[in-house]
């Protein structure tokens, strides 16, 4: 793997934190791999960028079903009643894991502001970054659903 | 007792309701942002103030300047729920007059003991 180990440990167990304490669903994680080309089946992804001593980005994926689970799990709500807060949800869960990276890399000495997050919703398109970046997916298993995080590291 | 959360995202929002509901604190209304939140507040009483920190229109940190500068929220207890959990954020939000912070993710236990530490005995 490309990108230092310890950085993806670190976004593992944030993303980990986040689902626990806050979407109220376990998550088992999978093993990590460098994900250059490589595109998670998804029609939701959140992104929230990231600057500092180190700079790249943290992307969400997940299928439509997945973000309807995870939004109801945050809300409450089943997940059919869920309308249009999902892309809301699937935000915060976002810029809960990148700021959870944050304040671990500062733990770190690593000094990081974080952007707001976006969030895209639809099917057929991928998402494409500068192609000087490292990429890590990290891939979970969210009961029989998949979901994955992206570290998308500048190479400065 | 009754509480104002102020987040622009609606998921948050929900969440710290549902929190509060589950710790026993029935009575709670919501803002999107620090304007909203000071129109709440002149119209209606309020107890204990729950604001996020990164929100359009007026920020968190600018909502809590404006509190302190109203003569009927000047002492209110007011808690900050937030990503920013560098140091220099942490000291940026007590200067401008919060009274404790709660960083995201956070347990309901967390989010209890946060709570009592500041209500007014």
């Amino acid at each position: 793997m490309t990108a230092q180990p310890d950085l993806i440990l670190q976004l593992v167990q944030a993303t980990e934190d986040v689902f626990k304490t806050m979407v109220f669903r376990a998550i088992e994680p999978v093993l990590p791999a460098d994900s250059d080309g490589k595109r998670p089946r998804s029609n939701v992804v959140g992104i929230v960028g990231f600057g500092g001593s180190i700079s790249g980005l943290v992307a969400f994926y997940s299928t439509l079903d997945a973000a309807q689970e995870i939004a109801g799990s945050m809300l409450g709500l089943d997940p059919a009643d869920v309308n249009g807060e999902m892309p809301d949800a699937i935000g915060e869960v976002t810029n809960m894991i990148a700021g959870g990276f944050r304040l671990r890399m500062a733990q770190r000495g690593e000094t990081l502001a974080i952007s707001i997050p976006s969030v895209t919703v639809g099917s057929d398109f991928y998402t494409r970054f500068a192609t000087d970046v490292r990429r890590v997916m990290c891939p979970f298993k969210m009961g029989d659903r998949d979901v994955s995080v992206e570290l998308i590291l500048t190479r400065s | 007792m009754r509480f104002l959360v102020v987040d622009d995202s609606s998921t948050m929002r929900r969440i710290i309701i549902n929190t509060l509901n589950k710790l026993g604190y029935q009575e709670v209304l919501e803002a999107a942002n620090g304007r909203e939140g000071i129109d709440r507040l002149t119209t209606s009483e309020i107890d204990l103030v729950i604001t996020d920190w990164n929100m359009p229109e007026m920020n968190g940190i600018d909502f809590i300047r404006a509190l302190r500068a109203i003569d009927k929220s000047k002492d209110m207890p007011i808690l900050m729920v937030t990503t920013n959990a560098a140091k220099d954020d942490i000291v940026e939000a007590l200067r401008a007059g919060v009274n404790s912070y709660i960083i995201k993710p956070f347990t309901t236990d967390t989010f209890k003991e946060k709570i009592e530490a500041v209500i007014p005995r």
